[in-house]
This record gives structure tokens, C-alpha cells and sequence, in this order.
């Protein structure tokens, strides 16, 4: 699974005697290949880069005006100012801290307990494993606003039975209201997005969980280790690539975070996240011009994450992703 | 294995089907008469009711469909601007809440008012609904039902607290009566639309405003708030929230939990609108509220905050504008004259508890029949005050919200120049909400 | 693993019953809810004291109020999500296969490209689109809902797809070609039946991304022309405008996620293949 192949110089897998042409005709060959590569694969390619691209590009070009969509007449153009209001404003710096632990929170407790899963899963005896399966797949397929909802009606001081439940715990009594508070709203919102998600990291790691070579643990095992020591010696330093790539993407995607927060507070509380003040903005307060800087500030923020984890912790993406 | 593939094309037929549907149906639609959609706000269904009945009465001339809005106040305008800022000629009539009415008119998304639509839609209408229906001194809607809040309270909890509600009350009295028989207050102190209704009322009651100049231009508006009116204001919130009088619900109570509350054993007053009635009755023909409880249910006019000062209850309703960009607005306007009759408005209010802003309506039996309290209504809506009228509403709104709220960190003394502060740096483009 | 020591069932016993509490409890909360009377919401209780269908009946009988958005956002979400899968299926088999066959430049780049979208910030370009539908009128249709749709689902179905191909013995193409059969035929016979489940997996996959999708939903619609179900469930209303449709929502949501856990049901192995296959190859 080389991750440097330089397609041009590689042996072709279907025609293994390429590299005896002619290398006239071999060019020949390579240049009907690649049109033809083109053709099949340039419709997705193109359509990518026109829903992603091109938007972004708008949204820098927007952010330079001043541009209320109520208020036509009053479009100015700008320069940065927007950026400057949006800088230099604690909210922008509330929300993404706030986004920011949210990110933390829930990759690291969804990393242990999608580890967990994943291993359950994958030392499931064969009569359970179907079940298993079906009953971890059902967060992953369900609507993230439903979940939502349905974390938000249980807690709720007036529709929850969360209060009732779990009295006997030191904090919890009927009149406690999690959605009038930070930590607690920020709590039920953080449950809800680590149940939605769990799954698909679990998913990401079992995968991960099938690369690690069979013997290698019976080794450690004939060596007398425990089974702490088999999964802190053997099973994590050979899943480490696809550990890696759970995190960056389960991180990525919470760093977007938008439904549960949306549905449960809508911001209340200084629970606002980025997406959210993006949305409010230029949604709700029809400010083109200071939304679009909001968005593009929060595009930066994404790429940020990415060059940091590919640079700093070596994740490669493509590589552990089976391109080969 | 093979098996598998069908799905996908059945499902490429599907997608084929459902595609071109919705285009046979708009063809069915060009044989008719010209169509008229009006953009509802969510009820119980009395406005599709009234669009059935203004069609058959328009005989042929024209068909009102009906579309749902959002509940969310804000959220109707949010989806209302944004089509109209795509000058979208498929909305022709909409229901629309007073306060967000002036960015609408401002930039000319309503069609205007023909003058003699003006005249006619104008007349016996209440104060308030019409001081919300007009932009500019030039009426730019038509009042269609206007709502106010009264102060709803259980008979027994007055009578227990010794509170005399025959005549007028004020805000400390009945915070005084509901700390006296350790119930809860009804108030809406959720982060949402009705704390802005709850803060308005309050500094309207006390003599202010919370917007001098709605008119100006956005960096040029002023605010009250840092006023004696406030001022008080801020300290009654701060009473309620720092005596723990609304309970732990208070952050998150809108006007539902308000009712749920109130229907309970801690509730004793709560201010809210007339839905209130409606719901607890049916509540009670379904068995699972008491009659008992109906039967104790009063109700006054908005409590007072200063004494002896008339209260200026919370007004709001709604009225049916034209969009600028239909393709019929002479008919829209015909269609609006026979959807605000005062005979639809008083049906309106016995079917949907929504009140009339036509003084009229008011008199008709059924009215009077079906609600015992119709009287102090007309009476509450004559003195009700708008929420500013101003294009900037919403942020004006959003602003008061980020800094009211919660009511249990509010402080007379900081908060009204917090909010000022923060209103006019947003206005000015300098900060985000 | 044949037997299990009496000890080790009762371990996966636990074990199976912790995975499903955590799987299904919030699931059976919305069930429980979605059978409570409007009046019975706030009683603090798991299940409802009188079971009833009225909320039921509020979003699908044809009085219900709120049938009309219930119904019509269900036909939005099914049909957008469905075209916007047929779609990317459809680009994405025809990239994948260029990707897992075919020696050209820019493989790499077709790749990074289908990476780069698929963590994009959603929300960064729903200002942009919103303002360019406005323009051109696509702006609360189901095609200005489809077309970012195919950034949620295009990437990841590239991804699945080129590596399911990767596994096709294409030899066996070859071989049947040899065998006399048309080039047609040898695609038809050897590999359509190959790669169908894994287009198949894909396009559950995808299917279930877009039909996810919240922020271009609410952003991009504003009636019930083309806002799908999680926008919808949003701006479920009550008996009247300040009543909580705590009830109602709750048995739309149970409604959308019946089709959910049926397709879990039925096609586990294949999605768990799916999504494992295109995930990590150390």
C-alpha cells in the first residue's frame, strides 16, 4: 500500500508487459488511459469542485461588502472590515472555544467508547454478531435532529424523566433545568452528538481492528502477556493509522457541529458554536457580507485542523484510506 | 446477488416519478382561476377555513390556497424575507407578525395598500393592531386578529393572598401574593421572542420606550432602556429571578410551559396570552384536567407597574399583507378585504381563540358566549403597545434576549446600558449577535 | 469460539444488553413520548399514563394539523434524497472504476479532491448558495436541494466505491473474453454481479447521509415545495401557535426512523462492509 505511487511511473497491474514497448507507443497507450480516466472520473470531479469551489469563492468575494439582503440599497463594498468586526468581536472567540471543546470532548470519549464497541464487535461470537451490529448501526442511521429531540424531550424539566430517574445522584432533583446552564446544556448536547456518531468512529476502528495481525496477538498471549498489555503492545500500535484517521475525521465533523446545538439551546447559555453564529448571521439576520466572512473564517478554521494533523501527527489520509 | 441491482432502478423510476408529479399538479392548476397563496401562520386551522370561504364568495375570480409558516415568530419572518428578497411572485397574501412588518415594508417587499382597501380595513379596529399595521404613518397591512396578554390567576391563590382583583394590580402585588402562598409566577423567561413581549410591556408600563426613534435609520436609533422605565423594568425581572419566584423552569418557560405551569399545583398568576383558555378547556373535556381547575381560573388586565399608571399590555396578532412581487395584487387586496370582515374575524376568534382586531367582532354573540373574558380583551387591546416598529426589529429583539436574559442576572443598574450598548454596536455593523 | 465457558456467556450477556440499552434507549424515550396526550407531556414519567394515537393521527390523518408539512416534507426528503443517491452512485461508480482500473494523472488529485469535500464546513457555503439560488431561482426547489446534496454524498461514495473495485479480480474480465464472450457479456457476466453490492452498499450509504442533511435543509427551502424532514421537524407547530408539538414531533421522528432501523436490519453485514471497506487499510 505505497502512498507515494506517482501514477505516470508506475507498472500497470492489467498489462504487465507495458514496460517492454516501445516507449513511443507506451505514451500512446498512457495518453488514451488517462482520457478515458478523465472521462469517467471528470463529471464527479468537476461537480465537487463547482458545489464546494466555487461557493467559497463566492463567500470570500461577498465577505468584502457590507450587504444586508433586507436593505438592497445600502450594498458598500468594504475591504476587510468585515473580518476586522468579526476578529475583534468575544463572541466569534466564545464560539469557537466553545466549538472547539465540544470537538475535544467528544472525540475523546467517543475514541474509548468506539474502541470499546469496535472490539465488541469484533470478538462477538458469530450468534451475537448480527445483533450487535443491527443495534450499533441504528444511532449511525438515525436523523441527528431526531436524536436530538429525543435527548432534549428526555432531559427537559418539563417533558424529561431524566430528573425523576436520577435523583439519587448528588446534583440531579426535579427542579434541576440542564438547559439553563453551560455545562449542563452543553452536557446533554455533547451525549447526544456522542451517540449519533460513536458508531461510525467504532466502524472506522473495527476496520482498523481487522488489520492487526492474528498471530501477533497469540504470540503475546504464548508470552504470557495480559490482556491489557496484548491491546497496549500489540492490538493499538497496529491500528495507530486507522486510529489517526477516526480521530481527524470524527474531529473535522464536530468541529461542524450545528443540529444538537441548534434544536437543544439554539445558543442559549453560551453554548453557541461557530456553524451556529455562521447561520444566525446570515440566515437569520440576512447580513450577507458579515456571515460570509464568518464562513470563510470558519472554512480557514477547518483546513487549520487538517494542515495541523497531517503536518504535526502524520496522518495520512489517503494512505490509510486504501489508496494504493 | 444479481437481485440487488433492482432497487436501484426502481428507484431511479421513483425519483423519475416524484420529479414530474409536482409538475403535473402545477399544470392542473392553469385551468382555473388565477391562484392565490397565502402564507398562514400556524393555527387550528381556521385560516385555510376562511381561505375556503373567501373562494367561494370570490365566485371564480380567484382560489386562495394556503401554505404553512413556521411557529417561531422569527422564524416566519426569516423564511418570509428570504423569498421575498428573491422577489418571489408566488407569495401573494401572508400572515404576518406586527414587529417584523417595517423590514418588510422598508425596502417595498408589500405591495401598497389601494386607498379604499386602506379605509375599509381600518375602521373600528383597535389601537394597538393599528398602530402595527401601519410603517411610516401609511398603513401598509391589513389588521386580520390582534392578541394581547392578561393576567390570568387562580381564584383560590388570590383570594388566599388577600389580593382584591376587581380592580387593577400591580407587579409587586401579585409577586408579593405568589412568595405569600409559596406558588410559582407564570412569566416567560425563555431565551426566545416572548422574553422581548415580557420586557416590552414592562418598560411600556412604566412610561418608556425601548426604542426612541423606531424610524431612524440603523445607525442612527437610540434607545430608552436606560431610563426610569428600564430601570424598573430590569428590577422587576431581577425580583423574579433573584426571589426564584418563576422556579428552576424560568430560563427555558416560553408560553406553553407558562400554561403547564399554571395548570399545576404551584401555579397562582401567570401573564399569557388567550390561548390559555382554549387549551385548558379542551384539556378538560379530554379528562385529563379538572373542571375544578377551570372553574378557579380568573383573569385581569396586564398587572400595573407603576400604581395607578394604566398598564400597556404586550400586543401582538396578526396582520395579511400583499407581497410587492405577485402577479395579482388587485385581487390579493380583494381577497384581504373578505379574509378581515369582521363577520370571518369573529368566527376566527371562536373557532382558533385567536381575538378580533375589528371592534365589531367583538359584539357577536358567539364571541361573548364562547369567551367570558372577551370584554377585558377589547379593553386590554385598546391600551396594548406595539414592540418597536422598526426595520431592525430582529435585531433589536435578538440584543434584548442576549442581555436580559437570564432574568436572574439581570441588574437594574447594568443591564439596560449593556443592551443599549450591544443593540446600537450591532446596528452600527461594529459587533455580532 | 464454538463453546463458551458459562462465565463468558453470562460476560456477552452483559455486554449485549449494555450495547443495546446505549443502541436503542433514546430511540425507545421517542416512542414513549410519541404516545403521550399533549396534556400528560410533563408528568416526569417514561411511559405515557393513557397511551394514545392522537399524535399520530396529528401529522398523517388527513385532518391532522400537521399533515401538510408532515407528508409533503416526507415526499421532499424521500425524493431528494433518492435522486441525489441515484446521482452520485452513478458519477461515483464511473470515478471509481477510472480510479481502481486505470493508470492517469491526477488519480491522486480526484481523491484528495472527494477527501477535501467531504470535510468541508457545510455551513461555510450555505451563504453563498443561498445567494446564488436566490439569483437564478433555484431557491426552495428540489433541485437547489439535490445539488449540495451531491457534496455531503458524492465524496464518500468515490471513496467506498474505488475500493470495493480495488477488490474486483478484473482477471476474471479477461478471462471470459477468452472464453469467447464479448467484451459486453464479459462485463455483464463477471463483474456487473461483482461490483452490484457494492454499489448497492454505496448508495444505502450515501442515502442515509443525505437523508441526514439539516443545515442545507432549513437554509436552502422555505415551504413545503422542497423542505425535507429534519427542516420540518423543526417547524412542527401545536394545537395553536404557543402550544409545544412535543407530541407530534416525537411521532414524526418515530415514523422517518422506522425506514432507518428496517434497512439496519436487513443490510448490516453490507454496511458495516461499506463503510469499513473504503475506511482504513493500514
Amino acid at each position: 500500500m505505497s502512498t507515494t505511487t506517482i501514477p505516470a511511473a508506475s507498472t500497470d497491474p492489467v498489462d504487465p508487459d507495458a514496460e517492454k514497448r516501445h516507449r513511443a507507443a507506451r505514451s500512446d497507450r498512457a495518453r488514451a488511459e488517462s482520457r478515458l480516466g478523465w472521462y469517467l472520473a471528470g463529471p464527479a470531479f468537476v461537480i465537487m469542485l463547482a458545489v464546494t469551489a466555487y461557493p467559497i469563492l463566492q463567500a470570500v468575494y461577498e465577505s468584502l461588502f457590507a450587504f444586508r439582503l433586507t436593505a438592497p440599497g445600502d450594498r458598500e463594498f468594504v475591504g476587510l472590515g468585515n473580518y476586522a468586526v468579526v476578529l475583534s468581536d468575544q463572541v466569534f472567540w466564545r464560539d469557537l472555544l466553545v466549538t472547539t471543546l465540544i470537538m475535544l470532548v467528544t472525540v475523546a470519549v467517543e475514541l474509548v467508547l468506539g474502541f470499546a464497541l469496535a472490539l465488541v464487535m469484533h470478538r462477538a461470537v458469530r450468534q451475537l454478531r448480527g445483533l450487535l451490529r443491527t443495534a450499533i448501526l441504528v444511532p449511525y442511521g438515525i436523523i441527528t435532529v431526531v436524536s436530538a429531540f429525543a435527548w432534549f424531550y428526555a432531559f427537559d424539566i418539563n417533558s424529561g424523566f431524566i430528573n425523576q430517574w436520577f435523583g439519587w445522584v448528588p446534583g440531579i432533583d426535579p427542579s434541576l433545568n440542564w438547559f439553563a446552564g453551560t455545562s449542563t446544556s452543553l452536557f446533554v448536547i455533547i451525549a447526544s452528538e456522542i451517540w449519533k456518531t460513536t458508531p461510525f468512529i467504532s466502524l472506522l476502528l473495527l476496520a482498523g481492528l481487522a488489520q492487526v495481525p492474528g498471530d501477533l496477538e497469540e504470540a503475546a498471549k504464548v508470552d504470557g502477556a495480559t490482556g491489557w498489555q496484548v491491546l497496549k503492545r500489540v492490538i493499538i500500535p497496529n491500528m495507530k493509522a486507522a486510529i489517526m484517521v477516526a480521530v481527524l475525521f470524527r474531529a473535522l465533523d464536530a468541529f461542524r457541529i450545528f443540529d444538537n446545538v441548534f434544536i437543544m439551546t439554539n445558543g442559549a447559555y453560551n453554548t453557541e458554536v461557530l456553524s451556529l453564529l455562521a447561520y444566525k448571521t446570515s440566515i437569520t439576520r440576512l447580513e450577507i457580507g458579515l456571515g460570509s466572512a464568518i464562513s470563510v473564517l470558519l472554512f480557514l478554521c477547518v483546513m487549520i485542523i487538517c494542515f495541523v494533523a497531517i503536518k504535526l501527527f502524520k496522518v495520512d489520509l489517503a494512505g490509510a484510506r486504501g489508496e494504493s | 446477488m444479481r437481485r440487488r441491482t433492482r432497487p436501484g432502478r426502481g428507484t431511479a423510476a421513483l425519483a423519475a416519478l416524484a420529479l414530474t408529479a409536482p409538475l403535473v399538479a402545477c399544470s392542473g392548476g392553469d385551468d382555473g382561476p388565477p391562484v392565490l397563496t397565502w402564507y398562514t401562520n400556524p393555527d387550528a386551522g381556521g385560516q385555510a377555513a376562511i381561505a375556503a370561504r373567501c373562494t367561494e364568495a370570490a365566485d371564480g375570480s380567484y382560489r386562495i390556497v394556503t401554505s404553512g409558516l413556521p411557529s417561531e415568530a422569527s422564524a416566519q419572518r426569516e423564511q418570509l424575507a428570504r423569498r421575498l428578497a428573491a422577489n418571489d411572485s408566488s407569495i401573494d397574501l401572508m400572515s404576518l407578525d406586527p414587529p417584523f412588518i417595517p423590514e418588510l415594508a422598508e425596502p417595498g417587499f408589500l405591495a401598497p395598500v389601494p386607498e379604499d382597501v386602506a379605509a375599509e380595513v381600518s375602521t373600528d379596529v383597535v389601537e394597538g393592531a393599528l398602530a402595527g399595521a401601519t410603517w411610516k404613518d401609511e398603513l401598509v397591512t391589513a389588521p386580520f386578529w390582534a392578541n394581547t396578554q392578561l393576567l390570568w390567576y387562580r381564584k383560590s391563590v388570590a383570594e388566599a393572598a388577600g389580593l382584591d382583583m376587581s380592580g387593577p394590580v400591580t407587579w409587586d402585588q401579585i409577586m408579593e401574593a405568589t412568595a405569600s402562598q409559596d406558588k410559582l409566577l407564570g412569566v416567560q423567561g425563555a431565551k426566545a421572542e416572548s422574553l422581548t413581549v415580557w420586557v416590552n410591556a414592562l418598560v411600556a408600563s412604566a412610561g418608556g420606550s425601548v426604542v426612541e426613534n423606531p424610524e431612524a435609520p440603523r445607525d442612527e436609533i437610540a434607545m430608552g432602556l436606560e431610563s426610569d422605565a428600564g430601570r424598573e423594568a430590569a428590577r422587576i425581572l431581577e425580583t423574579i429571578g433573584a426571589e426564584g419566584l418563576g422556579g428552576p423552569g424560568l430560563p427555558t418557560r416560553d408560553e406553553n410551559a407558562s400554561l403547564s405551569l399554571f395548570q399545576g399545583d404551584d401555579g397562582g398568576f401567570m401573564v399569557n396570552w388567550p390561548f390559555v383558555w382554549a387549551a385548558t378547556q379542551s384539556a378538560v373535556e379530554e379528562g385529563t384536567l379538572d373542571q375544578e381547575l377551570l372553574d378557579d381560573i380568573g383573569w385581569a388586565m396586564y398587572p400595573q407597574v407603576v400604581e395607578g399608571q394604566e398598564a400597556a399590555p404586550p400586543y401582538g396578532g396578526i396582520n395579511i399583507g400583499v407581497g410587492a412581487f405577485s402577479e395579482h395584487t388587485d385581487l390579493a387586496y380583494d381577497a384581504v378585504r373578505c379574509i378581515v370582515s369582521p363577520e370571518n374575524q369573529a368566527e376566527y376568534f371562536v373557532t382558533d381563540g385567536n381575538p378580533p382586531a375589528s371592534v365589531v367582532a367583538f359584539d357577536d354573540p358567539a364571541v361573548q358566549e364562547a369567551f367570558p373574558m372577551a370584554d377585558v380583551i377589547r379593553d386590554s387591546l385598546q391600551l396594548a403597545v406595539p414592540r418597536p416598529q422598526t426595520p431592525y426589529y430582529n435585531e433589536v429583539s435578538a440584543g434584548l434576549q442576549e442581555t436580559w436574559h437570564p432574568v436572574g442576572s439581570v441588574d437594574p443598574d447594568t443591564t439596560p446600558a449593556a443592551a443599549t450598548e450591544l443593540i446600537v454596536a450591532v446596528l452600527r455593523g461594529e459587533k455580532l449577535l | 469460539m464454538g463453546s463458551l465457558t458459562a462465565r463468558q456467556k453470562v460476560g456477552w450477556a452483559v455486554i449485549t444488553g449494555a450495547v443495546l440499552v446505549y443502541a436503542l434507549f433514546p430511540v425507545a424515550s421517542v416512542i414513549a413520548t410519541s404516545f403521550k396526550l399533549p396534556s400528560q407531556l410533563d408528568t416526569g414519567t417514561f411511559l405515557p399514563q393513557d397511551w394514545t394515537v392522537e399524535n399520530y393521527e396529528a401529522i398523517l390523518s388527513p385532518d391532522g394539523a400537521a399533515q401538510d408539512l408532515f407528508l409533503s416534507a416526507l415526499r421532499n426528503s424521500i425524493g431528494i434524497s433518492l435522486i441525489a443517491t441515484a446521482v452520485a452512485v452513478v458519477l461515483a461508480t464511473l470515478a471509481a472504476y477510472a480510479i481502481a482500473r486505470l493508470d492517469f494523472p491526477g488519480k491522486r488529485v480526484i481523491l484528495t479532491t472527494a477527501l477535501g469535500v467531504s470535510i468541508f464546513p457545510v455551513i461555510s457555503i450555505v451563504t453563498p448558495l443561498f445567494n446564488i439560488w436566490r439569483t437564478i431561482g433555484l431557491y426552495d426547489t428540489w433541485l437547489g436541494l439535490i445539488i449540495p446534496y451531491l457534496s455531503l454524498t458524492l465524496p464518500i461514495s468515490i471513496w467506498t466505491l474505488a475500493a470495493f473495485f480495488r477488490q474486483i479480480p478484473w482477471e476474471l474480465e479477461q478471462a471470459a473474453q477468452v472464453d469467447g464472450a464479448t467484451s459486453w457479456q464479459a462485463f455483464r457476466k463477471a463483474i456487473v454481479p461483482l461490483a452490484a453490492p457494492g454499489v448497492f452498499t454505496t448508495a444505502l450509504i450515501a442515502f442515509f447521509i443525505a437523508w441526514n442533511d439539516f443545515v442545507y435543509g432549513i437554509s436552502l427551502t422555505s415551504t413545503s415545495a422542497a423542505r425535507p424532514v429534519p427542516a420540518a421537524l423543526a417547524f412542527f407547530t401545536g394545537a395553536s401557535q404557543f402550544e409545544e408539538p412535543t407530541g407530534a414531533i416525537s411521532a414524526a421522528a418515530v415514523v422517518v426512523t422506522v425506514p432507518v432501523v428496517v434497512l439496519v436490519l436487513l443490510f448490516q453485514r453490507q454496511i458495516v462492509a461499506g463503510l469499513t471497506q473504503g475506511a482504513v487499510k493500514g
